[in-house]
């Protein structure tokens, strides 16, 4: 893609990061549920489950 | 008895020490009295070479666990992390000691070191707010860690009126770290026209803090799995209790670190539109450098704190510790440059690899010689609860 004013090309890169910005907050929150829900099982174990 | 001292003393790692510190001391002569073209391969178009790009973008940036664990400890209140805080000061401590001690080699005259900061200080210039930050760092990671030393010494008096510093000391760390991480990545800013553009950003400076927060906590879990074996006579009973936990966390934090790192790095390519470059072999070697060096430890930190899986988390910290020698490499190396043809282009000399390795053996050297003697793995009896 060419472009042939500074206007397209800010425009158009604005749009590309604020997308990826989208995606980041979904990946970011994907990510800490991946990483905490283990967490959560050990705080739902029966006491005597747990180590 | 000089025969057990013998014995002692010529051990396979004194015997290598004592190599690299020979060859290098003999370097250092040659450096210092033939000059800086008798022992590099710097020219006019790489004035920079690997004394910069390893010896101060690496030691700086893997030195960062200094401030990422002290402000968990004293500034978010995680206490769990304070046994890391000791080991973490030191190799930052040793680090920044040791950046300032290499960078002789490239300026050399090291009696006007002290010009630039109170002769001639040029304060538009980002080299001079990245000498001042790091003569200031240095002074504050002396100063913290200073505690271990009048504990060791029996200088009770002093130790207790600097322990009272500590908050203090932990908030200008973190400022201080903040500017001169993000500098450092910001000098290259004034270069657009040589490195590749997939390296290049204005967002330079960003990357260079961002990657600084996991390659720190990378490095406390790497040199905590590294002394663990040696120095475990060492450890007391808290610090050994509490080794899982800091490996558990801080892999957390740097996993979210790296993916926040991934994602600025993303949005540089896209700020400036260099997604066509990706298609390239320099493309290539990007894609390998942030999707096997960033977003797979990212990954691994994340799975290795979910399954508490220790070892993974530990083999992630190498690989994240290299991702990010890497990167500086390819920063101020690699991608620097990179228009020019084969025959211009830098490769240090053997010298040069020589020296650096010498910083390391000498950093290794009085790590050893510190931590065998003074609080670092265990709390003092006299000083226990006291924090």
């Amino acid at each position: 893609m060419e472009f042939f004013v500074y206007h397209d090309y800010m425009m158009f890169t604005k749009s590309i990061v604020y997308v990826l910005m989208g995606l980041f907050v979904v990946g970011f929150w994907g990510l800490w549920a991946f990483m905490t829900s283990r967490d959560e099982e050990i705080h739902k174990m029966p006491e005597h489950h747990k180590e | 008895m000089s025969t057990e001292n013998n014995k002692t003393l010529f051990t396979p790692a004194n015997i290598i020490t004592g190599i690299f510190l020979a060859i290098g001391l003999v370097i250092t002569v040659l450096r210092f009295t033939k000059g800086l073209g008798y022992v590099t391969n710097l020219d006019d178009n790489n004035p920079w070479g690997i004394w910069i790009s390893f010896d101060l973008l690496c030691g700086v940036a893997l030195a960062a666990g200094g401030y990422t664990t002290s402000s968990a400890c004293y500034l978010f209140g995680m206490k769990k992390y304070h046994s890391a805080v000791r080991p973490a000061i030191l190799t930052a401590f040793l680090g920044y000691s040791l950046v300032v001690f290499a960078l002789h080699y490239d300026v050399g005259r090291p009696y006007r070191l002290v010009y630039p900061l109170f002769v001639s200080p040029g304060t538009t210039s980002l080299l001079f707010e990245v000498g001042l930050c790091v003569f200031l760092y240095v002074t504050v990671l002396a100063i913290e860690f200073s505690p271990a030393m009048f504990e060791w010494l029996g200088m009770k008096n002093l130790r207790n009126k600097i322990h009272k510093l500590t908050l203090a000391l932990t908030v200008f760390g973190v400022v201080l770290s903040t500017l001169h991480q993000s500098s450092l990545g910001a000098l290259y800013i004034a270069v657009p026209s040589k490195i590749h553009p997939l390296w290049y950003s204005p967002y330079l400076a960003v990357l260079f803090f961002v990657s600084s927060i996991p390659a720190g906590l990378s490095m406390v879990i790497f040199e905590g799995t590294l002394a663990h074996k040696p120095w475990h006579h060492m450890m007391d009973k808290t610090h050994l209790d509490e080794h899982e936990g800091v490996i558990l966390g801080f892999a957390r934090g740097a996993s979210i670190a790296l993916a926040a790192y991934f994602c600025v790095k993303l949005v540089a390519v896209a700020y400036d539109n260099n997604w066509h470059y990706l298609a390239t072999g320099w493309g290539a070697w990007w894609l390998l450098e942030v999707l096997g060096f960033v977003a797979l430890p990212s990954l691994l930190y994340a799975i290795g704190s979910r399954e508490k899986n220790i070892k993974l988390i530990k083999w992630t910290a190498a690989l994240t510790v290299f991702g990010i020698i890497l990167n500086r490499f390819n920063v101020s190396i690699v991608a620097f440059n990179w228009q020019l043809p084969a025959s211009q282009r830098y490769f240090p000399s053997w010298m040069e690899i020589g020296i650096s390795i010498f910083v390391v053996t000498v950093g290794v050297t009085v790590y050893r010689f510190i931590v065998s003697r003074m609080p670092i793995f265990f709390e003092h009896p006299e000083y226990k609860d006291a924090h």
